[in-house]
């Protein structure tokens, strides 16, 4: 009898269940299986993040909150709603199931083409994979996490996103759309920490 | 089941302009105030932390089921939100005034109408709304900026990057100041200085910037209100002999069956541009068949707002974006033209991060990762991006209106709005002449800074939509006088944004609560006054 693997598992809800149970069964899927196998993702972000300007306690931090974010997507919830409109619009689909899958998918690659897992091979050639990854890929902007059609590009998204990248870019303490002293906005930004004194 | 419930004053809608007109009442009356919200209760400030977090995380609405079910309408609605607060709940706290010349199109322009007030006539009431909201402004050149006494709390200090800007801006000859806000910047009504979390619109976690939640809590705390959610006023009702409305019939949305009958000396429809018309003409009935104080005909007509350009501005200045990116200059400069043709606007400027944003591809298409990413939108930020956008004044058409859908119908079987805005022929003629006007101020503008216009665009949407119940001296062409009073029922008001006659080109609200504060005013002389 075959093994009951993840995919054989996600399939054969498909036929007793409603699709809401399903979807929500499929997240969760997702969300336990990059838990539990977290080597391939953090390969991943070290490729595609500024993983040394970033330092070694912001890129896991920064990794984490990645993981977090697709954790606690809610595929279905209300979304804001824009002006001039009368339309109401939903989060769409969960995106963890295409990313693990994705991942999955490199794995698969580095040991067809290396005999390694993606987390064993070099910098370099995980790098040829992600690249071989995205082709195909809409990549003329900076997708937004959601709709990041590739892991990596959900990675790239929420970093990029974030109040830390901006800082990071402009080496200097803007702390976008975090809470800070009014009074200091009339000032220019302080710059940040050197990696080497961080 | 039916029940009446018997009040001095029964106030429909419990956005910001009735939450100036519950709050002046209180404060000088002993009339008793039923404030009627077919909307939910609004998330508290306790829960809008997280919330918010939500939002700027998944993109989620910050104000969770803030609307009602099936209001799916034909047109441009401004916000689907109907919730106690309304729409104020998530706006973005700006508060320019009007300028004088708004109140006069006719006899500055030749084109238009003029207002039955001038601006002195609203100035008491710009201030009184100013000091209830707490709004933190600078005061522009007195030629420009009008005002007869300081606002109520010190600006929102520029930030480095607008101070870079407006150096910029006056180099091209324009004068900029500190945009006017309802946000704190210092302590003020019991809330908090602003601590620049930037999220303004939708959403505030703090409570710094000002919303109607803070005066419905203030009053219903005090006893001095009583607020019902989730009641949804369906008709007015009139006396066929006197001319007065007697009373409003509500559904109670979480009990349907019941039939609510709210009687009171004084009805105050306080339901914003799309609402207000809307339930006038639901409330056609013997006496009144076109709709309630519509003899003119003029009810829902003459829909107002403004259209904007935008545009995005790379200069050779090292700006550093996020430090407050929805706090902005403002000029009212091209607002205050004395006459010739009728093409004026505002202009506000802010810091951008527009074509500055991280990248995947360089320029000769290899995909990047990794460093190559910072490094490369390291250099491209070298310079900065000034965003730009200029209002501009729209005359109305008499056909830019509101009317009921037939094919579209609530749960309870009355019709939806349906909205159509329609420039009258005079903007019509002049529509591409403004908008090519406003472009090459931009491109003078970049010039000033040796800079490069990157893009412009023109919004199709009008902002900031006024209009519906246009006031007027003239009961055979305006739907209520200049204190919101129905020509045709002495007992009925329509306060703030249905009453404007024009959409000006300056954001809209703080001219509703001054309206409203006005309309306040005549409202408390029938009513008996506090010793």
């Amino acid at each position: 009898m075959p093994t009951l693997n993840r995919r054989r598992f996600l399939a054969s809800l498909a036929g007793a269940l409603p699709v809401a149970t399903i979807v929500r069964r499929a997240h969760a899927a997702a969300v336990a299986h990059l838990a539990s196998e977290p080597a391939a993702l953090d390969a991943l972000a070290e490729v595609v993040l500024p993983s040394v300007a970033m330092g070694k306690a912001a890129f896991a931090k920064e990794v984490e909150s990645f993981r977090k974010w697709g954790a606690e997507y809610r595929e279905g919830a209300e979304a804001n709603h824009g002006y001039g409109t009368s339309r109401l619009r939903t989060l769409g689909p969960t995106p963890m199931t295409r990313w693990s899958r994705q991942l999955d998918d490199l794995d698969a690659q580095a040991k067809a083409k290396h005999q390694k897992a993606f987390h064993e091979i070099s910098l370099a050639e995980r790098g040829d994979l992600v690249r071989a990854a995205l082709q195909g890929q809409r990549l003329d902007r900076m997708p937004s996490v959601a709709d990041a059609s590739h892991v990596a590009l959900g990675v790239l998204a929420h970093f990029y996103n974030s109040s830390e990248a901006n800082d990071l870019c402009y080496e200097a303490k803007i702390g976008q759309q975090t809470c800070r002293p009014l009074a200091q906005q009339a000032r220019k930004p302080l710059p940040t920490l050197k990696l080497s004194e961080r | 089941m039916r029940r009446v419930v018997e009040t001095d004053v029964c106030i429909v809608g419990s956005g910001i302009t009735a939450a100036m007109v519950a709050d002046r009442l209180a404060r000088t009356t002993n009339a008793s105030i039923i404030v009627l919200e077919a909307g939910d209760e609004s998330i508290p400030l306790s829960q809008r932390p997280a919330t918010r977090d939500r939002f700027r995380r998944y993109g989620e609405n910050p104000w969770l089921g803030d609307h009602l079910e099936g209001y799916e309408i034909e047109g441009p609605l401004q916000s689907r939100s109907m919730v106690v607060g309304g729409l104020a709940m998530h706006w973005g706290g700006v508060t320019p005034r009007f300028t004088p010349e708004d109140f006069k199109h006719k006899s500055v322009y030749g084109v238009g109408t003029d207002w039955p007030i001038s601006y002195d006539d609203l100035d008491p009431f710009y201030q009184e709304a100013e000091a209830i909201m707490g709004v933190s402004g600078e005061q522009g050149p007195k030629d420009l900026d009008v005002r007869k006494k300081p606002f109520p709390l010190p600006a929102l200090p520029l930030t480095y990057n607008l101070q870079l800007l407006r150096e910029w801006a006056s180099k091209a000859g324009i004068a900029m100041w500190s945009q006017p806000s309802a946000k704190n910047s210092v302590e003020y009504g019991g809330r908090p200085q602003c601590c620049r979390n930037d999220t303004c619109s939708p959403i505030c976690p703090i409570g710094a910037k000002y919303s109607p939640d803070f005066t419905w809590n203030s009053l219903r705390k005090g006893g001095k209100v009583r607020v019902v959610p989730r009641m949804l006023i369906r008709k007015l009702v009139l006396d066929p002999a006197t001319k007065k409305i007697t009373h409003a019939i509500g559904t109670d949305r979480g009990r349907p069956n019941d039939q609510i009958e709210y009687r009171a000396k004084t009805f105050v429809v306080a339901a914003g541009y799309t609402w207000s018309s809307h339930l006038l003409l639901l409330s056609a009935q013997s006496g009144a068949e076109t709709g309630l104080a519509n003899s003119s005909g003029v009810v829902g007509k003459y829909l107002a707002g403004h259209r904007n350009v935008g545009g995005y501005i790379d200069l050779p200045i090292r700006l550093y974006p996020g430090m407050n990116e929805q706090h902005s200059l403002l000029s009212q400069q091209f607002m205050r033209k004395k006459g010739g043709q009728f093409i004026r606007h505002d202009l506000r400027v802010w810091e951008s991060s527009v074509g500055k944003t991280p990248r995947l591809v360089d320029d000769q298409g290899n995909v990047m990762l990794g460093q190559s990413i910072l490094d490369d939108w390291r250099q491209r930020t070298k310079t900065g991006t000034a965003r730009v956008r200029a209002y501009y004044d729209i005359i109305p058409d008499r056909s830019s209106e509101l009317t009921l859908d037939s094919t579209t119908k609530n749960e309870w079987g009355d019709p939806l709005p349906k909205l159509a805005f329609r420039d009258a022929p005079e903007s019509v003629a002049l529509r591409q002449q403004t908008e090519d006007s406003i472009k090459a101020l931009f491109e003078t503008m970049a010039k000033a800074g040796n800079g490069k216009v990157l893009r412009t665009n023109v919004d199709s949407f009008q902002d900031h939509p006024s209009g519906g119940c246009r006031m007027g001296d003239d009961p055979a062409s305006s739907v209520v006088d200049s204190w919101g009073r129905s020509h045709d029922h002495e007992n009925l008001f329509v306060v703030g944004a249905p009453t404007c006659v024009t959409g000006s080109c300056a954001n809209a609200t703080l001219t509703f609560c001054a309206l409203s504060l006005r309309s306040a005013h005549e409202i408390e002389k029938t009513l008996p006054r506090k010793s």
